[in-house]
């Protein structure tokens, strides 16, 4: 990422914190989407189980997709509609012109659609002399304003109630009322006729159905059936990763779609078009075109890197849950397709170099992975995208440093003293911020004297030889990750000492950290590097029986899903992952009973993103509430922000986005009244201790 | 069974600001469809696509209280302005979906859908013996109805009244198409 390309985001992350209105009405569109979400799994069957049947779904019928669109085409021309294959947003253009100019066509009124928003279609109609009103009122809202959609299902939630009744009353030439019922009257007055006089009705299709030739447009406000039924011709443009097998594929995309945007189920209408119908009984036969638009979806297919994209139903779940777009929003965080998902899909369609503009708003927690109806592994294919970026521009130089972590903690902890000095100086701090670009007003946790594995080492020339426990059937490989190798020895001595007290032999190869910086900055080869060098040295010790035990969320989270991901032919990768653990989850196992008295004490615990698709710390949690503490999960249902080393960066795509972020998870931790904060990662810690200035813990400090 | 499912296709329905009004047969639901309009004033419907007997009934019903109703053929000449007079529109449904509060209108010309889709007030009628549970249990009917019509045809899933929240996310009714939903569930009679 050049630097006027970073001034420019940072430009616009400056002005979004500075207008919390905006934010907050974005903030609460986004809580609502979330909280309805998981209010309805909660009552529907089979729960959170329909992502892996979408997963499987979208998989396979995008692996079939050539012969799916070849009967899907077939089937719809024996219903009498006729199909396009566009690939491109001219080639759309053209066909629509050519329908509309030989009919002498001029009215179109449209129902929402995504796909036509890609290749701005509106804008190669109008300029060709047809008149395009949209119909959905929130694309409206922005049509007559010429905006672009600040969230995929709510595109004006950046409008408040006296800015729509402005617009609509210049609109009407009439005055209109800032009150929302007394708007929706205009509104309905306004877009009857409109309705009532269409040529073309247009519509995108949220399915596409091989099986019977059909397509489906979901709607709430009705007004996909109305542009849908009236228009004197139909045209669908359909983007051609729609299509599907059967019925029963399409149902559970009816299921699926609202459910993760909203939780409904489902939305209020779903028409089901199979060819056109005539308007009366008189049976006069009326077109229906559907356009099938590839616009870079076939080579996104061939791309390993980026097929995942496709399993993509428009839901917009990642950006209910994605900390940084809900503080700079849609217009920031997105080109047309905005939040994480938008981030391969500009690169896709709109190149790589406008992805690469706001690709760095991601920063890795990995939340939009856990909530994707499609389980789509956003965080690796950004990772991809910044790859890419960084493939012609290089990466931004503070991200080339802080992937090299691992390199600095080492230095830190061989000068120890010095660097523990140095660090606590306003002048170095100074440097620092402004050369390296690490923010000063971020706190540091001093480095260690020795490293972890020195101090293992030492106790174990102590012990001469007699390890603790050698021999035993429970033999565990300790994963130090960086901090409690090169900050808190002491923490991972006890974590040690504790897997020994459980009866577990220990075993400290030589290891690097796991590499996830390499992810969140985009190296994802140095990434696989770091995994490999890794388990090369772990897995002799697994294929003897050895678990893996990490105090570290992030570690745990890389053997477990990260590295078998970035290499699926790994021999041994799959192996270790089944291995691993996090350390409170496995001592539970283990029936391990030590640890402080904890009677009377109330902690708040913060589960790390990472942590999140591990179990959500149920380990630790469960060890405290054993040992007599009060323990209360609290989260602001996103992340903390710090998301790593980002939120050490200096500035506005750093230290003061994160806090942005962090914000609300502060003021619950503030508000709560508990004595300290528990997270076991170390780099949440730090955020939490700098943003609510109460103590926060690592579990192995209650060891 | 289908009497559970009539009560859960009641409370989901309700849950998205519908009206339901369980009746035993045709005869009482065009009775509860009249009361309906006489109740909200509605003094000009249109009815399309209802099982027989009802149609009937309904045109009895609404003559005996002064309301006028339009009934089919409708010509597509007329259309769609003759639609966009009647206050009130009544269709007929083929299935319906328990969990979620659904009901599915076919139509193989569209004026049932302008029916439904164009006055303020829709009211549905269904079959309680046509429920099925959930979701994704519909697949099969709709799977029948494709089968049925080789070629055109369209569907409408219909779970209450139109809404939007594209202002402030408040929760809207009627933006464009129904600011009122009822259903009208038939539980004894057969389809």
């Amino acid at each position: 990422m050049s630097s006027p390309r970073k001034a420019r985001l940072e430009a616009a992350i400056v002005d979004a914190i500075e207008h919390p209105k905006k934010r907050n009405s974005l903030t609460r569109c986004m809580k609502r989407g979330r909280d309805s979400r998981s209010e309805r799994l909660a009552t529907l069957h089979g729960g959170a189980a329909f992502r892996q049947e979408v997963k499987a779904i979208k998989t396979r019928c995008i692996e079939q997709l050539p012969e799916l669109q070849s009967r899907f085409i077939a089937a719809a021309e024996a219903r009498g509609c006729q199909v396009y294959l566009a690939a491109d947003g001219a080639e759309v253009a053209e066909i629509c012109l050519r329908i509309a100019q030989e009919r002498a066509f001029t009215q179109v009124s449209k129902s929402k659609s995504l796909t036509t928003e890609e290749i701005e279609l509106n804008d190669d109609l109008q300029a060709a002399g047809l008149t395009v009103i949209e119909t959905d009122l929130g694309e409206l809202i922005i049509q007559l304003v010429g905006d672009k959609p600040f969230h995929l299902v709510f595109p004006s939630v950046h409008k408040m109630r006296d800015e729509v009744a402005e617009i609509f009353s210049k609109e009407t030439g009439k005055p209109v009322p800032p009150d929302v019922d007394a708007i929706m009257k205009v509104v309905r007055e306004y877009l009857r006729p409109i309705f009532l006089n269409t040529d073309i009705g247009m519509t995108g299709a949220n399915i596409g159905i091989a099986e019977t030739g059909g397509i489906v447009i979901e709607t709430n406000e009705g007004n996909g059936r109305l542009v849908s039924s009236i228009g004197k011709c139909h045209i669908c443009v359909m983007g051609m990763e729609k299509i599907v097998d059967t019925l029963d594929d399409a149902m559970m995309m009816v299921l699926a779609h609202p459910v993760s945007a909203s939780g409904q189920l489902p939305t209020t209408y779903v028409t089901w078009m199979g060819g056109r119908s005539p308007l009366g009984v008189d049976g006069v036969e009326r077109e229906s075109h559907i356009i099938i638009l590839d616009n870079g979806r076939s080579r996104m297919r061939e791309d390993p890197a980026m097929q995942e994209a496709l399993r993509c139903i428009r839901c917009g779940a990642c950006m209910n849950i994605c900390p940084t777009y809900g503080v700079v929003g849609g217009h920031v965080f997105g080109h047309i397709y905005p939040g994480p998902i938008g981030i391969p899909w500009t690169s896709e369609v709109h190149g790589l170099e406008t992805a690469g503009d706001f690709a760095e708003l991601c920063i890795s927690c990995g939340l939009c992975k856990e909530i994707c109806p499609a389980e789509i592994d956003m965080p690796l294919m950004i990772a991809e995208v910044k790859q890419r970026d960084a493939e012609e521009h290089g990466y931004p130089a503070t991200n080339r440093m802080l992937m090299a972590a691992e390199s600095m903690a080492k230095l830190g902890c061989t000068t120890a003293p010095l660097a523990n000095w140095s660090l606590r100086q306003p002048w170095m701090r100074e440097i620092m911020d402004r050369f390296l670009g690490i923010d000063k007003r971020r706190s540091f946790p001093a480095f260690d004297g020795q490293t972890l594995n020195r101090r293992f080492r030492k106790r174990a020339r102590k012990l001469r030889g007699a390890a603790p426990n050698a021999g035993s059937a429970r033999k565990v490989v300790f994963f130090a990750d960086l901090f409690v190798q090169y900050n808190r020895g002491d923490l991972g001595m006890r974590a040690i000492e504790a897997l020994e007290a459980a009866g577990c032999e220990v075993v400290l190869p030589k290891l690097q950290g796991c590499g996830y910086p390499y992810i969140g900055y985009g190296n994802l080869n140095a990434a696989r590097d770091a995994a490999l060098y890794n388990l090369a040295r772990i897995a002799p010790y697994v294929e003897q029986g050895y678990a893996v035990v990490t105090p570290e969320p992030t570690a745990a989270y890389c053997l477990k899903i990260a590295w078998p991901k970035l290499l699926p032919y790994h021999p041994h990768a799959k192996q270790v992952a089944e291995a691993s653990h996090e350390i409170f989850e496995y001592l539970l196992a283990q029936g391990f009973e030590g640890g402080a008295n904890a009677l009377g004490k109330r902690y708040g615990f913060h589960c790390s993103c990472h942590q999140r698709p591990l179990g959500a710390g149920a380990g630790v949690q469960a060890w405290l509430k054993a040992r007599g503490a009060q323990v209360e999960f609290l989260e602001s249902g996103t992340c903390c922000g710090m998301a790593g080393t980002f939120g050490m960066k200096a500035g506005a795509l750093g230290y003061d986005l994160a806090n942005a972020v962090g914000e609300p998870l502060f003021e619950l931790f503030k508000g709560s009244g508990v004595e300290a904060v528990v997270t076991e990662s170390s780099v949440c810690a730090i955020h939490l201790r700098d943003g609510t200035g109460l103590p926060v813990l690592h579990p192995l400090e209650l060891l | 069974m289908q009497d559970a499912l009539a009560r859960e296709f009641a409370t989901a329905f309700e849950a998205v600001r519908g009206v339901v009004h369980l009746v035993p047969t045709r005869a009482t639901a065009a009775e509860a469809i009249v009361r309906i309009l006489k109740e909200a004033g509605i003094t000009s419907a249109a009815a399309a696509a209802l099982p027989e007997g009802l149609q009937e009934a309904l045109v009895a019903g609404c003559g005996a209280a002064g309301i006028a109703l339009m009934q089919p053929p409708y010509l597509a000449a007329d259309l769609p302005l003759s639609m966009d007079g009647p206050e009130a529109g009544i269709t007929g449904m083929a299935f319906g979906v328990a969990e979620s509060g659904t009901m599915a209108e076919v139509c193989d010309e569209d004026s049932v859908r302008l029916v439904s889709g164009l006055p303020r007030t829709h009211i549905g009628v269904v079959f309680a013996s046509t429920l099925v549970p959930r979701l994704v249990d519909a697949a099969a009917p709709m799977r029948a109805i494709f089968q049925q019509y080789p070629k055109n045809v369209t569907v409408s899933f219909i779970s209450g009244p139109s809404r939007t929240g594209d202002i402030e996310l408040i929760l809207t009714l009627g933006v464009h198409g129904p600011e009122y939903a009822h259903a009208v569930v038939i539980t004894e009679e057969q389809a």
